[in-house]
């Protein structure tokens, strides 16, 4: 009887090696053909593209142009999109959205959970990553060989660096050159109207993200520095990064003008909560009906859209320069 | 024989003594710190983003009070606002939801007998978890902001009473089994919690703050829909202190001197369960209050249910408005959810308690 038992346990055991061999050399497949793709065919047109160094200070060397680029966030598959990339990116995350072409590409996963079986599946020869990959997710890639840029910009300038760097590692050179030029220009164009306002002429903004607990924007996020741009005042000014800021301080400092990001999913309970808060009533955004609702999308990324973001604001702030 | 006698009446005597000593104790001590918590709640109306002198709050208070209907003279409609319509029902609720908790942790306590049961034990924040997140993640609504609230109050009272379900065994609740289901349902609802979580995309932020607990949005509105149930389930809990006494023993014991023990555990599981539910659905789950307040009463005053039940609720409300004062003034004109605070700063106080005391706590 023991006898029978040991014997059913080592087939059982013998049976589990075998299954396990079997499919963990099915997965290597496509890691192998990757490399047999990417090795032994570089783009005849240059050798080596050169070496970069990304937005965390990583440097990465390109050794020809990429023709299947992965991104790992909705803010990079926009700028891939806005220098022309369309037709060369193979995969996307599923908050992908914009524009509509980039729903039709594979999904690799969410923007935190990575399916990292699918992009090596994807044989990609460029994955643009954000911040939040680079613990887990770039390592694991660069240890398969793949080139990985993390692009994470804090400022406008650094949004326009960044569509140049893109476009030097993929050679839209001239693509992110005239890009830049055109939405440098839109952004003088918005400042050169509110550089002379006088101190009072310029309204206390309150930008809000979430409502429970109240989050707002600080001096030193990219929003804080588009609402100075457009001509307004902070009112989360001395606040550093994304931070809460509690109810009666919001009504203490009594704002002119508040602009709320709306929700995923079309529910825009932050800014229903904020019109409809008793206490805020009396704060003089909410007399003058000055509240305003933005896209999300727009505010919440950093693309070139960020532009379309900063006129809509000036509008808001200022709807008498626009 | 009659020397028998003396000694046991006057032992009979010294113990009625000593009975009144002690009741006469438990009294001093509930109105010492229902004193020592409207004071507190006094000194929390002063401080936050603003500074408002002691004065002023004091005046504001007063022609407010029912009776005195005169104005307070000149104190601005920004500051009337932030005192009334916003840190007082703030500190209101914290109180509210701190006695809840704090009794909520001994009756469950008491009613397990065992030191680790919190208010949480048995699926009611794993309940209101789920059921918040429901709320977070559907993309309608109705009801506005007390969508999210309806939710968890149903998803916590809905699991206890799963697991209420699972465990009664004919017309008996077997308290190990009752433990027993409401960790693997609790389990089972974190999962799904945890899943959803995940994917909530944007709303992950919120779904967080929730479940760490807050006061930022509280309002008169909140407070006048759960302090009735609050009380309520207090009361209730509060009239069976005895019987919870008698039932540490055993609860065969306890059956055996008249002690109806199915009923007093159904009543005062319902009861506990509403509580909790009131207590959590508008401000999230709150650790640490519900385990730790019992357990530092108990060190104080003993493990009397007479007066841990009580000392539990103003202690509770005590350690919420402390924490939650903190949780406003030390990141102003930010704030830290209260939970992280509760934990934080109540965690060290706790240690030291029972450092100072080397006993037994339980």
């Amino acid at each position: 009887m023991r006898l029978h038992k040991i014997w059913l346990f080592l087939v059982i055991t013998l049976i589990s090696i075998l299954v396990l061999t079997a499919c963990s050399s099915n997965t290597t497949k496509p890691a192998s053909s990757n490399q047999a793709v990417s090795s032994p065919s570089p783009t005849p047109t240059a050798s080596t593209v050169g070496t970069f160094t990304d937005d965390i200070g990583r440097t990465v060397e390109i050794k020809h142009y990429p023709q299947r680029i992965i991104s790992l966030a909705p803010s990079n598959t926009e700028i891939a999109f806005a220098l022309g990339l369309g037709d060369r990116i193979v995969g996307v995350t599923t908050y992908c959205n914009y524009p509509e072409e980039a729903k039709t590409r594979e999904k690799i996963g969410g923007y935190s959970d990575v399916d990292m079986e699918k992009i090596v599946a994807l044989q990609p020869d460029l994955v643009l990553a954000s911040d939040i990959h680079k613990k887990e997710v770039v390592p694991a890639l660069e240890k398969l060989g793949i080139p990985v840029l993390i692009i994470r910009p804090g400022s406008i300038e650094q949004i326009f660096k960044d569509l140049q760097t893109v476009g030097q590692v993929t050679g839209q050179t001239a693509q992110a050159t005239s890009l830049v030029t055109s939405l440098q220009k839109r952004v003088d164009a918005v400042t050169a109207k509110t550089a002379g306002l006088a101190a009072d002429r310029k309204p206390r903004v309150f930008y809000v993200t979430w409502h429970d607990p109240i989050y707002t924007a600080g001096g030193d996020t990219i929003i804080g520095d588009l609402i100075k741009r457009a001509g307004g005042v902070n009112l989360a000014d001395d606040l550093s990064g994304y931070a809460t800021m509690t109810l009666e301080t919001v009504i203490e400092r009594n704002p002119q003008v508040i602009i709320v990001m709306s929700s995923m999913g079309d529910q825009n309970t932050s800014f229903n909560y904020i019109k409809t808060e008793p206490r805020l009533q009396a704060t003089e955004a909410l007399k003058n009906d000055r509240v305003y609702i933005i896209d999300s999308d727009i505010f919440g990324r950093t693309t070139p859209r960020i532009v379309d973001g900063l006129e809509q604001l000036l509008g808001m702030v200022h709807p008498e320069l626009k | 024989m009659a020397i028998d006698h003396k000694i046991l009446a006057s032992r009979k005597s010294g113990e009625l003594a000593d009975y009144a000593r002690k009741s006469r104790i438990r009294l001093y001590s509930i109105c010492g710190m229902v004193i020592a918590g409207v004071f507190l709640a006094v000194l929390a109306l002063t401080v936050g983003s603003v500074r408002i002198p002691l004065g002023t709050v004091w005046s504001v208070l007063v022609a407010h009070l029912p009776f005195a209907g005169s104005a307070a003279g000149d104190v601005s409609a920004t500051t009337e606002m932030i005192l009334l319509g916003i840190r007082l029902p703030r500190i209101l609720m914290a109180g509210i939801v701190g006695a809840a908790l704090g009794v909520a942790g001994a009756t469950y306590q008491g009613l397990f007998r065992n030191p680790l049961a919190d208010p949480y034990l048995i699926g009611v924040a794993q309940g209101a978890a789920l059921g918040a997140v429901t709320g977070f993640i559907i993309p309608w609504t109705i009801l506005g902001i007390y969508f999210i609230p309806l939710f968890s109050f149903v998803g916590a009272v809905g699991a206890v009473a799963i697991v209420y379900l699972i465990a009664r065994v004919g017309k008996t609740l077997p308290m190990t089994t009752l433990i027993l289901a409401g960790v693997a349902v609790g389990s089972f609802l974190i999962s799904i919690t945890s899943y959803l979580t995940l994917i909530a995309g944007d709303k992950t932020h919120g779904i967080l703050t929730w479940m760490m607990g807050r006061f930022s949005l509280s309002n008169w509105d909140q407070l006048k829909m759960v302090t009735p149930y609050i009380l309520a389930g207090i009361g209730a809990i509060l009239l069976y202190a005895r019987p919870l006494n008698v039932m540490q023993l055993d609860e065969e014991q306890a059956q055996q001197l008249g002690i109806n023990v199915e009923q007093t555990k159904l009543v005062l599981l319902i009861a506990a369960t509403l509580i909790t539910a009131a207590a959590v659905c508008f401000v999230g789950t709150i650790g640490f209050v519900g385990i730790i307040v019992p357990h530092a009463v108990r060190l104080v005053w003993g493990p009397d249910h007479r007066s841990l039940l009580p000392l539990s609720a103003i202690s509770g409300a005590i350690l919420l408005i402390l924490a939650d004062t903190a949780s406003r003034t030390l990141m102003a004109p930010g704030e830290i959810p209260v939970g992280v605070i509760t934990a934080f700063l109540g965690a060290p106080f706790f240690l030291f308690l029972l450092r100072r005391r080397k006993r037994a706590v339980f």
